[in-house]
């Protein structure tokens, strides 16, 4: 089954003429996955490496019955897709623009929560479901398989570029992956490692899940509470990087927009400390997750259909 | 995120219709003049950092010889690595009562934030542990306005009536317009001040402008410095190098920042690849000469000019080029620039260790160019952290 994208995912794109998207589009469609349309305002009737353009998600939505949207539009335009896509129904949105004005993010993540719609982002790299050979983000690039091959392990990364690594990873301990998403390295994101457990929990096919995670945000400390609470009961394996900030002067930024330490909310050891409590395996070298992995799951992955 | 020195968010709220005391800036103690000091003055260090009172960078006169005595001390200062280039001189207001508001974006409801309190000069963190019953924290939802009733709600659970319960309404009404008009990230009064003569007062200013939303604020342009909260100190010299290496092309991105002593020249990418190289060289005893974060597919020039200022550091004795596996940059593109700079400089990898780990698109290519510079080069068959032991080692072997 794997989670929020599989075969029944009908994906279109909003911002599909520009530049950014078209490297996005050729790798996608490369990889196998469909795309049925795409959306730019004023574009309509023109056609993107053979999908059809509108100028609405309105007609995409009633010609092609999509479902799933791929954000991939200027900031300054963000805001007004997103609630395009909402207000046509789609509940499920990939949002992958950096750099969006922070009061827009609160606006389109309110309205997000008030219709149940499920955002991954902003700022994020997307995901991929390497068995039913469908992505939605610019993540594996030209050549996905290299990290993502379909196994049962969750992977769920603050880092772009850590979703790809830590998925291989996976691959190297001789697994591989249900779904992989980068949540993306704001601040204010939709959905949080925390929302991401309660999904990988019903899938049937997902054994345990594997995070990466950095300074800055309670995501971690919130996970830590679902896992004490009984939202997540599959073994939960943790990597927090960037110890070394919290030797430097407070409020600097390292990394992403989300990385910041403030007081003691974002401190890489305590977020360690309190995944460790709620009886997550928090690995202090990222090279452990290997042998962790084939320790936790060695005789139950594969078992699993 | 970007801040804002204190007379320019002033400025900005006088504008907005909130009343905030006479202020004037001085660049240097001689030209405070008569005209400013008829009455008691404050005297404030202008730096874009808090707790400037604990700093000791407030001050007091009542006259011209002892304000320019105290800005002279001032301008000697330099508050939380900020050297002090700039006094701000300000009509010093009658006092009844100090107040504090902020509005931020509340991390956890993701909506705008207001928390009041009417208890003056206590940290406002401490309080809401210790004595939540005297804050009032208000979310307000992110599409409307704050209305009037909602102001006068807040103020009034802190017991807050008569006509100062008027104009605090009136004046929490125009902060919250001022942090959704300018895209703020913070707005903070502190202390908000309400006056013997029932006036309330923004005493003390903090905004804080989202450096994203810049573009629709052409107005702010020179006024708010862009990325400013990324540093704990102003820019070194090479730092400023580099963000002009970083602005001259905008293809990718190479962020660079300096560390104190080190002697391995970090030329990491990704957000998250690049705290954990770090991190693995740190736990391994080695101290890296900076930090440094490239990605987004940069061109062969940036990532030329980011190595070249990695390297031109004083101390550096060797470079660790680390990467994730990459989505979207071109490993031979980053091999290129590297090794032009390192042959520029004339640096021999026999003497001079240089350990790479980069896998991803055009990888065959980019490890060609690596090997034939003589480098150690290291694919998607180790790890971050397998390459960064043998940087460590070698390391060692020359130092």
């Amino acid at each position: 089954m794997a989670i929020l994208i599989d075969k029944n995912t009908r994906i279109f794109v909003q911002g599909i003429t520009g530049r950014e998207a078209s490297m996005i589009v050729s790798h996608t469609l490369a990889y196998g996955t469909k795309i049925y349309a795409g959306i730019t305002p004023g574009k309509g009737g023109q056609q993107v490496q053979g999908i059809p353009v509108y100028d609405t998600v309105k007609e995409a939505v009633e010609k092609h019955n999509v479902n799933a949207s791929l954000v991939v539009v200027p900031p300054a335009f963000t805001l007004d897709a997103v609630l395009e896509a909402i207000k046509n129904g789609i509940k499920l949105i990939v949002v992958t623009t950096e750099n969006i004005p922070q009061h827009d993010v609160i606006k389109l993540l309110y309205i997000a929560r008030k219709e149940n719609v499920i955002i991954i982002g902003p700022n994020t790299v997307g995901m991929i479901n390497p068995k039913d050979r469908i992505k939605m983000g610019s993540i594996g690039g030209d050549r996905p398989d290299r990290c993502f091959v379909p196994g049962n392990v969750g992977v769920i990364s603050r880092s772009g570029g850590m979703t790809a690594e830590t998925s291989w990873m996976v691959k190297r301990a001789g697994f591989g992956v249900t779904t992989s998403v980068g949540i993306g390295g704001d601040s204010f994101i939709g959905s949080t490692i925390k929302d991401l457990l309660a999904l990988y929990e019903k899938d049937e096919e997902t054994e345990a899940v594997v995070t990466f995670s950095e300074p800055g945000t309670s995501f971690e400390e919130d996970a830590a509470q679902f896992l004490k609470e009984g939202g997540f009961t599959k073994p939960l394996i943790s990597f927090v990087a960037g110890k070394f900030t919290e030797n430097l002067p407070e409020g600097t930024v390292f990394g992403h927009a989300g990385a910041m330490i403030s007081g003691n909310t974002g401190r890489p050891s305590l977020k360690v400390k309190a995944l460790q409590e709620a009886g997550a395996h928090v690995v202090e070298r990222y090279d452990d997750m290997i042998g962790l992995l084939k320790s936790v799951l060695g005789e139950k992955v594969g078992e699993a259909k | 995120m970007g801040r804002m020195l204190e007379d320019a968010s002033k400025t900005i709220l006088k504008e907005n219709g909130i009343p905030v005391p006479m202020h004037w800036v001085v660049e240097s103690a001689e030209e405070i003049s008569q005209e400013q000091l008829y009455s008691s003055r404050v005297l404030k260090a202008l730096v874009p950092v808090g707790k400037r009172g604990k700093a000791g960078a407030i001050k007091f006169a009542d006259n011209v010889d002892d304000a320019q005595t105290k800005a002279r001390e001032l301008f000697g200062m330099t508050v939380r690595n900020y050297p002090v280039n700039k006094v701000l001189v300000e009509e010093k207001i009658n006092i009844d009562e100090e107040w504090y508001v902020s509005i931020t974006i509340d991390p956890l409801q993701k909506t705008p934030v207001i928390i009041a309190t009417t208890e003056g000069g206590v940290e406002v963190e401490d309080l809401v542990k210790d004595s939540p019953e005297k804050v009032v924290i208000y979310n307000v939802e992110p599409f409307s306005q704050l209305h009037p009733y909602e102001a006068k709600e807040i103020w009034s659970r802190l017991g807050v009536t008569g006509k100062p319960l008027v104009k605090a309404t009136s004046v929490l009404c125009k902060l919250y317009e001022v942090f959704i008009k300018y895209d703020c990230y913070i707005l903070e009064i502190n202390p908000l001040v309400l006056t013997k003569d029932e006036d309330v007062m923004a005493a003390a200013s903090v905004m804080g402008v989202d450096d994203s939303a810049l573009y629709r604020h052409p107005e702010l342009a020179g006024i708010v410095e862009s990325g400013s909260e990324r540093s704990w100190r102003p820019l070194t010299d090479l730092e400023k190098e580099m963000v002009k290496v970083n602005d001259a092309d905008y293809r990718g991105t190479a962020r660079y920042t300096e560390m104190e002593g080190g002697n391995i020249g970090f030329m990491c990418g990704g957000g998250g690849g690049s705290l954990l190289s770090f991190d693995v060289l740190v736990s391994l005893g080695a101290s890296p000469a900076n930090y440094t974060e490239t990605g987004g597919n940069p061109s062969e020039e940036k990532v030329y000019g980011l190595t070249k200022g990695i390297l031109s550091k004083a101390g550096v004795e060797g470079l660790f080029v680390s990467q994730n596996i990459t989505n979207n940059t071109q490993i031979d593109v980053m091999a290129r620039g590297i090794v032009k700079a390192v042959r520029e400089l004339g640096l021999d990898p026999a003497t001079f260790p240089i350990v790479v780990r980069q896998a991803g698109v055009n990888d065959e290519e980019g490890k060609r160019v690596f090997v034939e510079a003589g480098i150690t080069y290291f694919g998607e068959d180790h790890t971050i952290e397998e390459a960064a032991a043998v940087m460590v080692q070698k390391m060692k072997e020359v130092c």
